[in-house]
């Protein structure tokens, strides 16, 4: 397990490194002259009016609900996937059970309009 | 294997996929992109960059060019003459009038030619630099390195009113896990230590004690997930980066980003479970084997085209490039959740997003064209089984061939296994650059979504072709032998006929583009 | 356990405590959702420690990837009104929640001195995709097709409660309004 997982470690580190280094260098190397003008959000040039946070549709909530839903899916599919060839036909139909539930859940949410974005 | 050795080697292949992608293909392609989109509009292009040498040297150039192209051609000359002495005592079938031996006479001719034509084609750069004006340009590549610089030295701006740790946090968060995923790449065949430059057996199986080095940095037995994984930590990046500046611009293009990266991570997972069914793996080095050993790219087996299809949608739409750069587009949203970035760490999301394009590019290779498998490369050497054998050889060279090496085909040309894995490297480098042209097509042909369009893309169209493709892949399984046969020939029909049908007609020129209308600059 | 693997076992165990003791203590809701990342990409190193490779890089995919992500959504959404703006004065909740944690770790201390387990050598396929997928797909097919069940229900939840309406629910609503206008206007007239 050592051996397998040193490099990875080793990987998320140099990585790690990479990211802070760059960072490091910008913050120690570029200059610094804050000015009154300079602090005020970017808003094309226009005085920026109310709070600085907006109300967001309520579609992205159901979009990260779904997205966990689905990725829960997917990770019961990664294993069956791999070994599939072995699990062979009752394995198929044990999925294809756990697939069609999950098609109903999708097809429930896209009748309720969980998946428009017109409005 | 000894822990120095696998810190060494570990090191090495770190230190290989840093240079290929931070070093190489990233500038690469910020360079690529730039010259298109300047193509497009008729401008130059990123040209001007360049290092300056000092005053003189242009002179200097100009001076050195013509007695450079005189050296070339008194060299060129000089072992022409030699070479065609040679060729007369060969012809006489007499060396001895020969003041030196022909092998030496060989050497020196030969030479004297490969050194002309340095001295040529360096006449002909130290030409383009004196019209440079003693620059060193060459056609803007040093550009990229140019900007990078700038954005080292350009001011490090944080809103007052932000979060200053979560503001920094976002591009190290999202820099991070784009780099990280090439650990589980395997960019060649496992290395055997000891056989290193003798010729391995065609199933690669190597008896005896020997060190079998994955040429890959982790060989981990849960493969493609940890790549999911760790690239799925990213989304967070664009969303604390809006959320923390302070702005409702850089706010809107974090949850959109957030948003559409969550939408087409499903779908980027589940477009590629049938290629784990068809190759019964989750490690990638496995799918690659198994393309290799079954002489066929996954590409060509008709689930995995239809797969490959959809996962290079999902995987445009989840690196958050043209046509779904909804987040930051510049006419709605000024830069989405980079407006209030500036310097490298602006230049840390821009960056990260090339190596997506690049990481994408490499799971794309190896999931669908086969890795570092190349046509009549094998394990031994280079060999055309069935299509060059020993009869059609000697029919067509007049010569009786006989095998030469155990394992290879009498025909083949033996490799020795550096060789061999030095190839395969070449091919998945190569596979690579086609599969980032293609994108960079796609960026230049398609327009941008809207994002209601881009979503229901994403739920409404590639989440339920997916799971579709995933049950038809289990019955084209599960039906046997034959079923996969007709899988492999339908697959190729569809590769081959989109070829045919869609690719090559488009590289034809636009007729509307009369041919005298190219720029006439870079 | 190795020496490599008692280091990283106490590496990702500092880390995870941190991790948490900023998700608790942060006063900004953003922060502390990084505090649960980083305690949770702490806990899948130490599943490592334990050999269950595949439950690793499960728990970054769905903890790390996929509920941290909607916790940063739902911060997002609710922007600064979800700023906790510190009733520190409030003691008898500092007081009790002193208390119950106490009363946990001692309970769990009694529980660990009093339960005896064999930590031994563990198989060749344990913690791999094979194993972990033989266990699910071949010993708990029941389960498992109620996962999906409960995957529904989290949908029709959701659903439920961000109150999405279709063209239809929509047109029908607009006409309620209208009616109900009508009958105000009628009834002040």
């Amino acid at each position: 397990m050592f051996a397998v997982y040193l490099p990875v470690f080793i990987m998320l580190g140099v990585a790690t490194l990479v990211a802070v280094g760059m960072f490091t260098a910008t913050s120690l190397a570029g200059p610094k002259n804050m000015t009154a003008e300079k602090a005020i959000p970017y808003e094309s040039g226009s005085e920026t009016t109310g709070a600085n946070h907006i109300r967001m549709s309520i579609k992205f909530y159901l979009t990260a609900i779904l997205f966990v839903v689905f990725d829960i899916e997917a990770v019961f599919l990664y294993p069956w996937a791999a070994m599939f060839r072995s699990l062979g036909w009752v394995g198929f139909v044990e999925m294809l059970l756990f697939i069609v539930i999950l098609g109903v859940t999708l097809i429930y949410a896209w009748k309720k309009g969980a998946l428009e974005w017109e409005s | 294997m000894t822990t120095g050795l696998l810190l060494l080697t570990t090191a090495l292949k770190i230190l290989f996929i840093l240079l290929v992608t931070v070093g190489a293909f990233a500038p690469m392609l910020v360079w690529a992109e730039r010259r298109q989109s300047a193509m497009m509009q008729d401008r130059i292009g990123p040209h001007r960059a360049g290092i300056r040498l000092p005053a003189g040297a242009a002179d200097a150039f100009r001076a050195s060019v013509l007695p450079m192209r005189l050296a070339a051609a008194a060299s060129g000359a000089v072992g022409a003459l030699l070479l065609l002495l040679l060729a007369f005592a060969w012809a006489a079938d007499d060396a001895s009038w020969l003041p030196v031996s022909p092998l030496e006479l060989t050497a020196t001719g030969v030479g004297l030619l490969v050194l002309g034509g340095i001295l040529d084609v360096g006449s002909k750069i130290h030409g383009m630099l004196a019209d440079n004006g003693g620059n060193i340009s060459l056609a803007g590549l040093l550009h990229p390195l140019a900007d990078a610089l700038k954005f080292i030295f350009k001011e490090d701006f944080v809103p007052p009113k932000a979060d200053k740790l979560l503001h920094s946090l976002a591009p190290i968060i999202t820099l991070m896990p784009a780099i990280a995923v090439f650990a589980v790449i395997p960019f060649s065949d496992v290395l055997y230590l000891e056989h290193w430059d003798a010729v391995v057996p065609r199933n690669g199986v190597v008896t005896g004690d020997v060190t079998a080095i994955p040429l890959q940095v982790a060989n981990l037995n849960v493969g493609v997930l940890f790549l999911f994984a760790i690239a799925g930590t990213g989304i967070i990046g664009a969303a604390i980066g809006g959320y923390a500046s302070d702005n409702k611009y850089s706010l809107i293009g974090g949850i959109r980003a957030a948003s559409q990266m969550v939408s087409y991570e499903v779908a980027l997972g589940l477009t590629i479970v049938p290629c784990f069914m068809i190759y019964d793996s989750l490690r990638l080095e496995a799918m690659a084997t198994w393309q290799h050993d079954n002489g066929v790219w996954g590409i060509c087996v008709l689930p995995i085209t239809i797969a490959f299809v959809l996962f290079f949608t999902a995987a445009i739409g989840e690196t958050k490039r043209i046509p779904f750069d909804l987040p930051e587009g510049e006419s709605e949203l000024v830069g989405g959740y980079l407006t209030e970035y500036s310097g490298m760490k602006f230049g840390m999301f821009f960056m990260s997003e090339f190596i997506e394009v690049v990481g994408l590019a490499a799971v794309a290779t190896v999931i669908f064209f086969g890795g570092w498998d190349l046509p009549f490369v094998y394990r031994d050497g280079i060999d055309f089984p069935g299509v060059w054998d020993a009869q059609l050889a000697s029919f067509v060279m007049g010569v009786e061939y006989n095998g030469a090496v155990e394992g290879i085909d009498a025909t083949g040309i033996a490799l020795a296994h550096w060789g061999v894995l030095a190839l395969g490297v070449v091919g998945f480098l190569a596979k690579i650059v086609a599969l980032i042209w293609f994108q960079l097509l796609t960026r230049w042909s398609l327009p941008r979504f809207r994002y209601d369009q881009m979503m229901q893309l994403c739920w409404k169209g590639l989440l339920p072709a997916a799971l579709g493709n995933i049950l038809f892949t289990g019955v084209v399984v599960l039906l046997g032998e034959g079923a996969m046969q007709m899988a492999v020939w339908s697959g190729t029909f569809v590769v081959v006929g989109s070829i045919v049908f869609f690719f090559l007609p488009a590289l034809k020129r636009d007729p509307r583009v009369p041919a005298g209308a190219q720029p006439a600059a870079s | 356990m190795s020496t490599a693997g008692f280091l990283l076992f106490l590496v990702s165990a500092v880390l995870a405590i941190v991790g948490a003791v900023i998700t608790v203590a942060s006063m900004r809701p953003l922060r502390a959702a990084m505090g649960l990342l980083l305690h949770v990409v702490a806990l899948s190193a130490l599943y490592l420690t334990l050999n269950a490779h595949l439950l690793a890089v499960l728990q970054l995919l769905i903890y790390a990837g996929a509920v941290v992500v909607l916790f940063v959504f739902v911060i997002l959404l609710l922007g600064p009104a979800g700023e906790f703006a510190g009733d520190s004065e409030k003691l008898i909740g500092r007081v009790m929640g002193g208390c119950s944690a106490g009363a946990v770790l001692l309970l769990t201390a009694f529980s660990l001195s009093r339960h005896d387990a064999e930590f031994g050598p563990v198989g060749a396929d344990y913690g791999t995709v094979e194993g972990l997928g033989n266990a699910l797909y071949r010993g708990a097919m029941a389960p498992f097709e109620m996962v999906s069940i409960t995957l529904l229900v989290a949908v029709v939840g959701a659903v439920a409660i961000s109150r999405v309406r279709t063209a239809r629910e929509k047109a029908s609503d607009a006409a309620d309004a209208e009616a109900r206008k009508l009958a105000n206007a009628g009834g002040s007239n």
